[in-house]
């Protein structure tokens, strides 16, 4: 009989473990997302609870999110006209500062604040509660933890993201404007008229696109692993990392999918 | 009645196996057993928060995991679970936490005022002074006042049985006095059905009716209080020597400190 040489048997194992867990997180998730999208249309969902999960993820996130798409959009800036030579007219800049951060700065950046700010907290709220019986109460006086805890995370981040990212655009071309202006001596005239040279609308469309689809995915993800918590406080503190590993994976996935799928 | 028929739960380890018990309506109930023994495991398994791998648990003739979405819905909305550390709701303050306990479909009938007056008298019912606690929020409440919101959680939407999740545990001899005294009045006072887990196996036997014994997964033990102490079952009696002198030390630490 063929013996099949240990390592190779143990990699098989692994990859074996490693996608049956995968498939059961995908159909965990897909599972949750159905529970959220159904009792949205029973209109099982409190106004006040998507109310105060937009002020938590939006208001709060505000400042950080002010901050990075600032810089953002000065590094972008001071990277592309130090990469400017003679050839390429200066007004060029402008053009690769706001595609830059409209395309991928923006929305990426904004979405890995809010996986460390916002994903990371719902882990650990939901899995704090899971450990202190806190969701089993809400089984035990006939209350749905997906229509109180879950959906109005998820309704909320699929609100807020695009309007963080549309914030965090916004400040990240006027910083890498004003970067512009300083560091390359590019007049905002200059700017204004190569960003205009290669924009196109569809650009804000995909950006969005793409908030969207973080903003469905860092509290779907976080919910799904804040409900899955076991063991106590350690249970809690190995599930947030998880959950923020695979979160941050996540997010880099899709923004990879998006090019093929949209900017072709 | 509540009826466990053939329960097996394992986790990494076989918790249950085959647990086969009955609770006649209107008794007081207790589950001894060491921990580890699967007590809570079959308690959740009443109301549906733990799926047994093999069996079924029957209310009043409906079955818990066979019965539907709506048989289990109308199951939860007669059973009242006080948990073992209370499982308050942290961002709510006490007043929510406690409407919480209120059925949904009931609550959205009720007026502002029904619902304030039910959940003071709920709060009464457990010896806390409502307007004294309605505002505050579970951080701000003692180990024994969280308890007892607990139980007034359990008990205001008028269920007919209460299962009691290790009720005294983390309590001082004080406090645990006052809720062993809570539980045998809610449960007289209501009267419901109560089924209660615990350690304290002296205030067991006190409260209860029947009492029973998990060990290994298996009902060791079911019968009145007075067998209990006399069984001659060498596992019974050495949990019994056990827990009174376990009882016995906690008395000589308490009067210590």
């Amino acid at each position: 009989m063929l013996q099949v040489p240990a390592p190779i048997a143990a990699w098989f194992g692994g990859f074996g473990r490693g996608t049956r867990v995968t498939l059961e997180h995908a159909g965990s998730l897909g599972r949750l997302f159905w529970q959220i999208c159904r009792v949205t249309a029973q209109l099982r969902v409190s106004l006040r609870d998507v109310l105060n999960q937009f002020y938590i993820m939006g208001i709060q996130s505000l400042p950080i999110v002010l901050v990075t798409g600032s810089l953002a959009g000065i590094v972008t800036s001071q990277q592309g006209g130090y990469q400017m030579t003679s050839v390429v007219p200066r007004y060029v800049l402008g053009s690769l500062v706001v595609e830059t951060v409209v395309l991928e700065m923006g929305p990426v950046l904004t979405a890995i604040v809010l996986v460390g700010r916002v994903g990371a907290r719902i882990t650990a709220e939901l899995g704090t509660m899971v450990v202190s019986e806190q969701i089993d109460a809400y089984h035990s006086v006939g209350r749905d933890p997906v229509a109180l805890l879950a959906a109005p995370r998820v309704i909320a981040g699929v609100i807020v993201m695009p309007l963080l990212v549309g914030i965090s655009n916004l400040i990240g071309i006027l910083a890498g404007m004003l970067a512009a202006y300083y560091d390359s001596g590019l007049g905002y005239e200059s700017f204004y008229y190569g960003a205009r040279l290669f924009w196109h609308s569809w650009d804000l469309f995909y950006s969005f696109s793409k908030a969207v689809a973080f903003g469905l995915a860092i509290p779907l993800i976080s919910v799904h692993m804040g409900l899955l918590t076991r063991g106590g406080a350690e249970g809690v503190g190995r599930t947030t990392t998880n959950a923020v590993m695979f979160m941050t994976l996540t997010i880099l996935i899709l923004d990879a999918l998006f090019p093929p799928l949209m900017l072709q | 009645m509540i009826h466990y028929r053939n329960i097996h739960k394992a986790f990494d380890l076989p918790v249950l196996a085959g647990v086969e018990l009955l609770v006649e309506t209107g008794e007081m109930f207790a589950i001894f057993g060491p921990s580890g023994t699967g007590k809570s495991v079959l308690l959740k398994t009443t109301i549906g928060l733990i799926t047994p791998d093999r069996g079924d648990v029957e209310i009043d003739g409906v079955s818990v995991f066979f019965g539907g979405k709506r048989a289990l819905e109308a199951v939860r909305r007669n059973v009242g679970y006080v948990f073992q550390n209370a499982a308050l709701f942290d961002s709510l303050n006490v007043f929510d936490n406690v409407a919480m306990g209120i059925p949904e479909d009931e609550l959205s009938r009720m007026s502002r005022r029904d619902v304030v007056r039910r959940v003071g008298d709920a709060l009464d019912l457990v010896n806390l002074e409502p307007r004294e606690v309605m505002e505050k929020i579970p951080s701000e409440l003692s180990g024994g006042m969280k308890k007892r919101v607990g139980i007034a959680r359990a008990i205001v939407g008028r269920p007919k049985i209460l299962l009691w999740d290790e009720p005294t545990t983390g309590l001082d001899p004080i406090n645990t006095a006052a809720v062993e005294r809570l539980i045998m009045g809610l449960s007289r006072e209501l009267e419901v059905t109560s089924l209660v887990v615990t350690h304290d196996v002296e205030g067991g036997l006190e409260m209860c009716d029947r009492v029973s014994m998990l060990d290994g997964g298996v009902l060791r033990f079911c019968g009145t209080p007075a067998e209990f102490r006399t069984s001659p079952d060498h596992v019974v009696r050495a949990f019994v020597d056990r827990a009174a002198a376990e009882a016995a030390l906690d008395m000589v630490t308490e009067s210590n400190d």
